[in-house]
C-alpha cells in the first residue's frame, strides 16, 4: 500500500528534553490512525514536526512522499490540520476566515464560496457565518477549525485533539463529521479519548517518551490485549499483575 | 499559486484586519487632537499664530509624527500575535512561505500608517492654507521624511515582534528603544556636539527640521533666561541626506531581520 504519511527515525529536543525519540512510523493511503499517548509522550511534538511548525532535530517526515522540511509548502498544500487548541482573528467573521484561508490555497470564486457553504453547513456554524469570531465560545472555534481543515478537501487530515472544548453533542458531531470524511482520507488523529479513536480509527499507534510502543490494528491489540484500553495502560505502564 | 498572488491575499485581509481593529481609530482620533491642541492651543497661549508659516507648519508635523509612533501599538503583535494568541496554529499550516506572511504584514501595516500620516498631512495643509493661506512646498519634502520615517519604525517594531513572546513586550521594546534609549543618546550627543544622525529619534526630527532646523523653535520659546546660553552648533540639524541613510539601514536591517527570525522561529 502507498504510503500517505512516513516518520523515518525522528527526534525533537527542546533544549535537553528529549520529547520524540527515533520515532518510525508509515500511514498508508486511506488509513485512519489514532495516535495514543499519555501527557507529554510525544504526540503533539510529531504533529508539529509533519505541520511543519517546528523543526525536527534528526530524522525526517514526509507527507506524500514530500519532505516536510526540504519543500514545505508542496507538503502542506496536501493537508488539512487541526493542532492543539487553534485561535482565530477576533476581528474577521467564519466567512472572512475561510475565504482567507482558501485563497492562501488557491481557492477562487464559486469553488471557494460552495466549500464555505459546505463546510460551514457541516460544523452547524450556518447561522454565525457573518458573526465576528471574537464573539465565539471555545466550541464554536474548534467547529470552525474542522471546518478549514476539511476547506480545501485534503487528501490528508492531521489532527491533534480536535474534540477538545467541544460540547457532549459537539463531540459526537465531530466523531461522525471525521468518521465520515475519514473514508476516503488519510487521518492520524492525536487523542486521549480511546472511545474517540476507536470510534474513528481502525489502526493506532501507542507511544510514550517519545518512543512508539505499539503499531496495530485496533482488532489485533484487542486480541493481545483483551481490551485496547487494557492494552494501552500495560503499554505506557500501568500493570495488571 | 505563486507566492506573489499569496501576497496579494495576505495584504489585503492583513489590512481588513487594521481596518476591524480599533487601535487604528485610536491612533487616528490622537492625531486629530493633536493637530487640534496646536491649532487651537497655540494662538491662545502665545497671543496669536506664528509669523512664520515655516514655524507652523513644522509645530503642526506632530500630528503625523505622533501617528508613526502609535503605529507601533497595531504593529507590536504582527508577528509575536500569531505564536502569542495561536493563530499561528492555522496560519502557518497554509501551503505560504513565512517570508510572504512577514512581506504582507508589513505592507498592510504600511498602508494603514500611510492612511494615518495622509490623515494628518491634510490637517496641516488645509490649516496653513486657511491661516496664512499658502503651503510650503518642504511639506512634501516632511511627507516623504515621514512615510520613510514611518517605515524604519514598523520594521525595528517589525525586528522586536519576531523576537518577543508576546504583542505587549515587542510594543514597550519598541517604544523604549526609539523613546527612551534613542531619545537619551540623542540628547546627550546633541548637547555634547556630537554627531546624533544615525539614531531614530533624531531621524523622527527631520520630518519638522526640514522646514529650517531646531532654530524655528527658539523664536516661539522667546528668549533664553539670563546667564543660559546655547553650545554653539548644538541648533545645526543633521544633514537631512545623512538622516535618510540612516532611516534606510534602519528599515532595510530591521525588516531583514525579522523575515529571518520569523521564518526560522518555531510554534512549539
Amino acid at each position: 500500500m502507498r504510503q500517505a504519511l512516513v516518520i523515518e527515525n525522528l527526534s525533537k529536543y527542546y533544549n535537553k528534553f528529549l520529547a520524540v525519540d527515533n520515532l518510525c512510523l508509515g500511514v498508508g493511503e486511506n488509513e485512519n490512525v489514532g495516535l495514543l499517548g499519555p501527557n507529554g509522550a510525544g504526540k503533539s511534538t510529531t504533529l508539529k514536526i509533519l505541520c511543519g511548525l517546528i523543526r525536527a532535530s534528526s530524522g525526517a517526515a514526509y507527507i506524500d512522499g514530500i519532505n516536510i522540511a526540504a519543500k514545505p509548502e508542496q507538503a502542506l498544500s496536501r493537508i488539512g490540520a487541526i493542532v492543539e487548541t487553534p485561535e482565530f482573528y477576533p476581528f474577521l467573521t467564519p466567512e472572512e476566515t475561510l475565504s482567507y484561508l482558501g485563497r492562501l490555497r488557491g481557492m477562487r470564486g464559486e469553488w471557494l464560496r460552495s466549500r464555505i457553504k459546505e463546510v460551514i453547513n457541516l460544523v452547524r456554524l450556518e447561522d454565525w457565518l457573518k458573526v465576528r469570531i471574537e464573539k465565539f465560545s471555545r466550541g464554536m472555534k474548534q467547529r470552525l477549525a474542522v471546518a478549514q481543515a476539511l476547506l480545501h478537501d485534503p487528501p490528508i487530515l492531521i489532527l491533534d485533539e480536535p474534540g477538545l472544548g467541544l460540547d457532549p453533542r459537539g463531540v459526537v458531531e465531530f466523531r461522525e463529521i471525521i468518521a465520515g470524511v475519514g473514508k476516503e482520507k488519510t487521518v492520524l488523529f492525536a487523542s486521549h479519548q480511546l472511545v474517540e479513536v476507536a470510534q474513528i480509527c481502525n489502526q493506532v499507534a501507542i507511544i510514550d517518551h517519545g518512543k512508539l510502543l505499539a503499531y496495530d490494528t485496533i482488532a489485533e491489540l484487542e486480541k493481545k490485549y483483551q481490551s485496547l484500553e487494557r492494552a494501552y495502560l500495560e503499554l505506557t505502564g500501568v500493570s495488571f499483575e | 499559486m505563486s507566492e506573489l498572488e499569496k501576497l496579494r491575499v495576505v495584504i489585503g485581509y492583513e489590512f481588513l484586519k487594521h481596518l476591524r481593529r480599533r487601535r487604528l481609530y485610536v491612533v487616528l482620533g490622537l492625531t486629530l487632537v493633536t493637530e487640534l491642541a496646536v491649532l487651537i492651543g497655540l494662538p491662545a497661549l502665545m497671543d496669536g499664530y506664528p509669523d512664520s508659516v515655516m514655524v507652523m507648519a513644522a509645530m503642526l508635523t506632530v500630528g503625523p509624527s505622533l501617528a508613526t509612533i502609535g503605529a507601533v501599538f497595531f504593529a507590536g503583535d504582527a508577528i509575536a500575535g500569531e505564536f502569542e494568541s495561536k493563530t499561528g496554529y492555522i496560519l502557518f499550516t497554509n501551503p505560504v512561505r513565512r517570508i510572504t506572511l512577514v512581506i504582507g504584514k508589513y505592507l498592510a501595516c504600511l498602508a494603514a500608517v500611510i492612511l494615518l500620516i495622509i490623515f494628518g498631512y491634510i490637517i496641516l495643509s488645509i490649516s496653513l492654507w486657511g491661516i496664512y493661506g499658502n503651503v510650503p512646498i518642504e511639506t512634501a519634502e516632511s511627507f516623504g521624511l515621514c512615510l520613510l520615517f514611518a517605515g524604519s519604525v514598523l520594521s525595528v517594531t517589525f525586528l522586536f515582534s519576531s523576537v518577543s513572546k508576546g504583542a505587549m513586550g515587542a510594543t514597550v521594546m519598541t517604544l523604549l528603544f526609539i523613546m527612551v534609549i534613542s531619545g537619551v543618546i540623542d540628547s546627550v550627543l546633541m548637547m555634547a556636539g556630537k554627531p546624533h544622525w544615525f539614531l531614530l529619534s533624531t531621524n523622527g526630527d527631520s520630518i519638522a527640521t526640514v522646514y529650517g532646523g531646531y532654530e524655528l523653535f527658539l523664536g516661539l520659546a522667546g528668549d533664553l533666561p539670563h546667564g543660559m546660553d546655547i553650545p554653539p552648533g548644538i541648533l545645526k540639524a543633521p544633514d537631512i541626506n545623512l538622516m535618510i541613510i540612516s532611516m534606510v539601514i534602519y528599515l532595510a536591517v530591521g525588516f531583514l531581520l525579522s523575515i529571518l527570525i520569523s521564518s526560522r522561529r518555531q510554534l512549539t
